[in-house]
């Protein structure tokens, strides 16, 4: 099993892609912390999941813009599983607005979250991993990070900051024998994507040139390849997981 | 990890005991032992002094021992003019040997010939070069 | 067969902006020569230059100042042991006579310490002890001395007030040297106030890099009436090496090289410490001096503080020591040191040094260590 013994942090764990990357962790042998703000009951669902293959699943009531949350949720996982290994940025928000319909909390909000929220987690984390000379961070942003999406000025400018952060975070940790990369998934199919009008579903097959959406099991499989030690040459990259949505 | 990443400035790119620097990488301080003598060496020598033996292996220590003595320089040379003042301390390792280093974040008035010290590995954190080194501390 | 100097000759050291390396040997060369009855230039078979190569932009020193003094086409070259290449030209110089294979040999002490630019100077000067395991870490000359002054502190309660004592003494002595690079005398108090160097080791507790150049003429026993009615003879060299990191020194408190160099210089001249009348030792740093005195057997180990608070190396004490100022009046040119504090021994011994005379001196020793103690060359003379 790749991650065997190994203990992680996925933000955003309760549901979609998050509950996906934290359940293929468990599959693999890893010891997973997710945290919720709301979905209490899905998070249990997780956790009960994770059980039944044999692994300890952590969940932690914590809003990821807080930083005193953000350091009780690093205090207990280190405490309980004795380390940490590995942490998925994966919580984020979107409030699609064209930019003159746009509130400042609408902008806030999203930066907030998707940004600020990945700093708070990837602080801790670098600074925790640096003394042990050793992990793996993964940021999930979004193809929209790397092109502008109509209405999602906000979400895109949040996305695109998560790449440039993670590269940057690269160069200050490499020394330190950490791997630092990103995940780019395009349209995937969660409970949530379930919702989505079908024409705009369809729109975003057409997107793609395999002609499918993802699975939230296609995101969480790059994020454990990048969690291994078979991509442990890979550094300060962006991995898309589009089916060539965004070519 | 070449022996070139040792120190805030390192004078020599090569040595036959090159490997003290990945191992220090790791966090660990690795000193030798003769293989055909058993004699010990902190700092690290591939050619054993005492039966010229050339055939020697790593042995990891504590980094635990004494402070032999310490200064504090404030005429510095060139390169250590931006750390200055800094303190230098000589320990005596708890399984023989010595070491250089700095003082790290033992307080002034607390640093005293014969206290117990710690020596711990570290990297320059604030540069995005690799460069090693190690620190002198409360144990 | 003895061997023995009749001819000595001593440049002014300090800033010497205005001589090239050679320029500035030629003067004590001139100087020496002059001291002597009836020797010529052409009599000298050979000239041994003392000098440390890294400090000056002339490469290859013996080359131009053999070539410059008219030594050619005598043999020359050159003997380094740091700030001991001094003693250690004599020495060599020593061996060829001795060996039969010279006769007439000049020993030619030369330093400019201040040709290189600061920043050059600092970056050689940093590379002083074990550049693989120390000098990564910042150490310096006076760091050095200043870990040896500071375990001697708490090993034998010697004070910053004992090295300060040192430094006053010597520049009482190099007041009335004409010679030295600082002729004033300082107080106690304006050492003990002076800037941190490198603790405890103080701005006034260094010597200064000085530019300078010293020379001496040795000879046989067959020849050295014919040039000098007084040569004074070399009764006992010593030499000896130390570890050149202090990582793998047995201890701080002592410079072992200058302990086994003077063991082996009293056996052979077969004398005791006591016995010495006058001496010139390394003290390129105050605490120098005081393990010196020790080292030499002057005094008991751990005693060095006690033997200058009580004035016992001053002319009147126990054991004259630096009554020429030291390398703290002088300066120290380190390759010329060695050969300065030979010439002034040798004008103690001739009782030629007027207001500084130590009265009946007889026998007599210099002390010149290389480095942070990995050399040492102890030479005992007399009259």
């Amino acid at each position: 099993m790749e991650l065997n013994g190994r203990s992680a942090i996925i933000t955003g764990g309760s549901i979609g892609i998050g509950a996906s990357i934290a359940v293929e962790m468990a599959r693999e042998g890893a010891n997973v912390a997710i945290n919720y703000r709301k979905h209490d009951t899905e998070a249990k669902e997780v956790a009960k999941t994770i059980e039944k293959l044999g692994k300890t699943c952590l969940i932690v009531k914590a809003d990821v813009t807080n930083n005193k949350h953000a350091e009780g949720m690093f205090k207990k996982v280190i405490e309980e599983f004795g380390g940490l290994d590995i942490l998925v940025c994966n919580a984020g928000i979107n409030i699609d607005r064209v930019i003159w319909k746009m509130s400042e909390n609408d902008w806030d909000n999203v930066i907030n979250v998707n940004l600020k929220g990945y700093f708070i987690y990837n602080k801790l984390a670098a600074s925790h991993f640096k003394e042990q000379r050793s992990g793996k961070i993964v940021n999930i942003t979004s193809i929209n990070g790397l092109r502008g999406k109509f209405g999602q000025c906000n979400y895109s400018a949040s996305k695109g900051g998560i790449i440039s952060l993670t590269k940057a975070l690269a160069k200050e940790l490499g020394k330190f024998n950490v791997n630092v990369n990103a995940v780019a998934p395009g349209m995937v199919m969660t409970e949530m994507a379930k919702n989505i009008p079908s024409e705009f579903l369809q729109k975003a097959v057409d997107e793609t040139v395999l002609g499918r959406i993802a699975s939230t099991e296609d995101v969480a499989n790059v994020v454990l390849f990048l969690c291994s030690e078979k991509s442990r040459h890979i550094t300060g990259e962006v991995i898309k997981v589009d089916g060539g949505q965004y070519i | 990890m070449p022996f070139k990443y040792f120190g805030k400035i390192n004078f020599t790119p090569y040595t036959k005991v090159d490997k003290f620097s990945e191992y220090l990488h790791k966090g660990k301080l690795m000193g030798s032992r003769c293989k055909k003598c058993g004699e010990t060496y902190f700092p690290p020598r591939a050619d054993c002094l005492k039966c010229m033996d050339d055939k020697f292996e790593w042995v990891q220590y504590s980094g635990k021992g004494t402070l032999h003595s310490f200064t504090t320089i404030h005429a510095a040379p060139k390169g250590f003019d931006d750390i200055a003042p800094y303190t230098l301390g000589i320990v005596d390792l708890e399984e023989g040997g010595r070491l250089i280093s700095w003082i790290g974040d033992i307080p002034k008035k607390e640093v005293k010939i014969g206290m117990n010290v710690k020596v711990v590995p570290r990297i320059f954190e604030d540069i995005p070069e690799i460069k090693l080194y190690y620190t002198i501390e409360k144990p | 067969m003895k061997v023995g100097i009749v001819g000595i000759g001593h440049g002014k050291f300090g800033n010497r902006s205005d001589a090239t390396v050679q320029e500035l040997a030629f003067e004590p060369f001139k100087e020496s020569i002059e001291d002597t009855k009836n020797l010529r230039r052409e009599d000298i078979d050979a000239l041994i230059v003392g000098s440390v190569p890294e400090y000056h932009m002339q490469r290859s020193l013996p080359g131009v100042v053999a070539e410059y003094v008219g030594m050619n086409p005598k043999s020359t070259w050159l003997t380094e042991a740091a700030c001991a290449s001094g003693s250690a030209a004599i020495r060599t110089a020593y061996m060829a006579i001795k060996s039969g294979i010279h006769d007439i040999v000049a020993v030619i002490g030369v330093q400019k310490m201040r040709e290189l630019s600061t920043e050059e100077i600092l970056a050689l000067m940093g590379r002083v002890g074990d550049v693989q395991w120390e000098s990564i870490f910042g150490t310096t000359f006076p760091g050095y001395y200043a870990l040896y002054a500071n375990r001697h502190m708490h090993e034998f309660g010697t004070t910053k007030e004992h090295m300060a004592l040192v430094a006053v003494k010597n520049h009482f002595y190099g007041s009335m040297n004409p010679y030295a690079f600082f002729q004033k005398e300082v107080t106690k108090e304006r050492v003990l106030g002076s800037d941190d160097v490198a603790f405890p080791v103080n701005v006034f507790d260094c010597c200064a890099n000085a530019d300078g150049a010293a020379c001496v003429i040795l000879t046989n026993e067959k020849l050295a009436k014919k040039f000098n009615e007084t040569p004074i003879w070399i009764e006992g060299v010593g030499s000896a090496s130390s570890q050149m990191s202090l990582l793998r020194r047995p201890n701080l408190v002592e410079i072992p090289s200058a302990v086994e160099a003077a063991k082996q210089a009293y056996k052979q001249a077969n004398v005791k410490p006591s016995d010495i009348s006058v001496a010139d030792v390394h003290d390129c740093f105050t605490i120098a001096e005081i393990m010196a005195y020790e080292n030499l057997g002057f005094c008991e180990r751990g005693k060095g503080g006690k033997f200058i608070e009580e004035k016992q190396s001053y002319i009147d004490g126990k054991t004259p020591v630096n009554v020429d100022g030291g390398l703290k009046a002088k300066g120290h040119p380190v390759g010329a040191t060695g050969v300065s504090m030979t010439t002034e021994i040798v004008k103690q011994l001739r009782g030629d040094a007027g207001k500084r005379q130590v009265s009946g001196a007889e026998i007599g020793l210099t002390h010149n260590v290389g480095g942070i103690g990995q050399y040492t060359f102890v030479h005992i003379l007399r009259r």
